[in-house]
């Protein structure tokens, strides 16, 4: 569950999260569970053109509500550099690869 | 997995009815929310209707004509949200985004907004639902939340061609190591969503534990294999 844990330590941080379908959504990260479900909050789109009613949503929300996003159509999760030791990532992953 | 919005043409019951579910293999109703009118993608609102949410799908039936309903299972549900900005909708609603299962290349036009054909249904990325009380709006979405964590996605056959890269001395790792790999079943856990702490991000990492078989390694390589496998 590395990137369970891994996401759960990045809980109050500023991410973007890019769809499958494209779609990518920044906002603070609230919470994630062992599926990588994401919930965010002060969520705002970044790609304004595919989904116009969507970013006009997300562009007014501020704060209050959250958005639930299926961690199966999560393509990426952008991070915040300065949330991130890549060098530790490296180490954990490749070890975990190995199986050690 | 993910299936798209589908008609639903049949009820049980008398009268308005229910949504016939799956009993014999574990689908249960969740909530009921009567006075609940369906926008599909761009078209106009359809009303009157009751919502019922199981924990396989959501299901919306028509108060009025017994023959029309929809329904999505929660694996095709991408997000959900509560949309409270009139710019984008009039009212408050809940927002969902349905993963399609059509064809990319058949093109989408609205030309009937009243042809639910399934060929058109299977197309639809936007739904809204929208409360006659807008109080309820909090609970649909939790309600949705709680659902959606109970259906993640089922864990697919391993490939027997994984096609891993390995730099030199992981693979010389790999060769040195007797042990098979056991695959840990996935523990049941239900870790619920909620706020969580904010730990130090480097201890976190160095003490990262995984008991996924999905990061296991694939099966031994022969050893007459050579190193350019990949």
């Amino acid at each position: 569950m590395l990137f369970f844990s891994y996401f759960k330590d990045l809980v109050g941080r500023e991410v973007t999260v890019e769809l499958k379908n494209d779609l990518a959504i920044r906002g603070t990260l609230h919470s994630v569970d062992q599926y990588l479900n994401i919930k965010l909050e002060n969520t705002r789109v970044v790609d304004q053109d595919k989904y116009p009613h969507m970013s006009n949503f997300l562009v007014c929300q501020l704060s209050v509500r959250n958005c639930f996003i299926r961690g199966s159509v999560v393509r990426y999760v952008q991070l915040p550099p300065e949330g991130v030791d890549v060098e530790l990532l490296h180490d954990a992953t490749r070890r975990e690869a190995r199986g050690g | 997995m993910a299936t798209g919005l589908r008609n639903v043409a049949e009820r049980a019951g008398d009268g308005a009815g229910q949504p016939i579910l799956d009993v014999d293999n574990g689908e249960e109703l969740m909530h009921v929310q009567s006075g609940v009118a369906i926008v599909l993608g761009n078209r106009p609102p359809k009303s009157p209707g009751t919502l019922y949410i199981s924990n396989r799908q959501v299901v919306w039936l028509s108060d009025t004509d017994r023959a029309k309903g929809y329904a999505v299972d929660f694996y095709s549900v991408s997000l959900h949200a509560v949309s409270r900005d009139p710019e984008s909708y009039p009212s408050p609603c809940i927002y969902a985004q349905i993963e399609a299962s059509g064809n990319e290349e058949d093109e989408l036009e609205d030309s009937d907004s009243e042809n639910d054909d399934a060929l058109t249904l299977s197309k639809v990325t936007e739904i809204r639902l929208v409360p006659s009380d807008p109080n309820q709006l909090d609970t649909l979405f939790h309600i949705f939340c709680e659902c959606a964590e109970l259906n993640p996605d089922p864990l697919e056959e391993e490939d027997s061609d994984n096609d891993w890269v390995f730099s030199g001395d992981v693979m010389a790792a790999n060769a040195e190591d007797d042990d098979n790999p056991e695959w840990d079943v996935l523990q049941n856990r239900t870790h619920s969503i909620g706020a969580n702490g904010n730990h130090d991000l480097v201890h976190s990492v160095v003490r990262l534990q995984i008991n996924d078989q999905r990061f296991e390694d694939a099966e031994e390589m022969e050893r007459n294999e050579t190193n350019g496998r990949h």
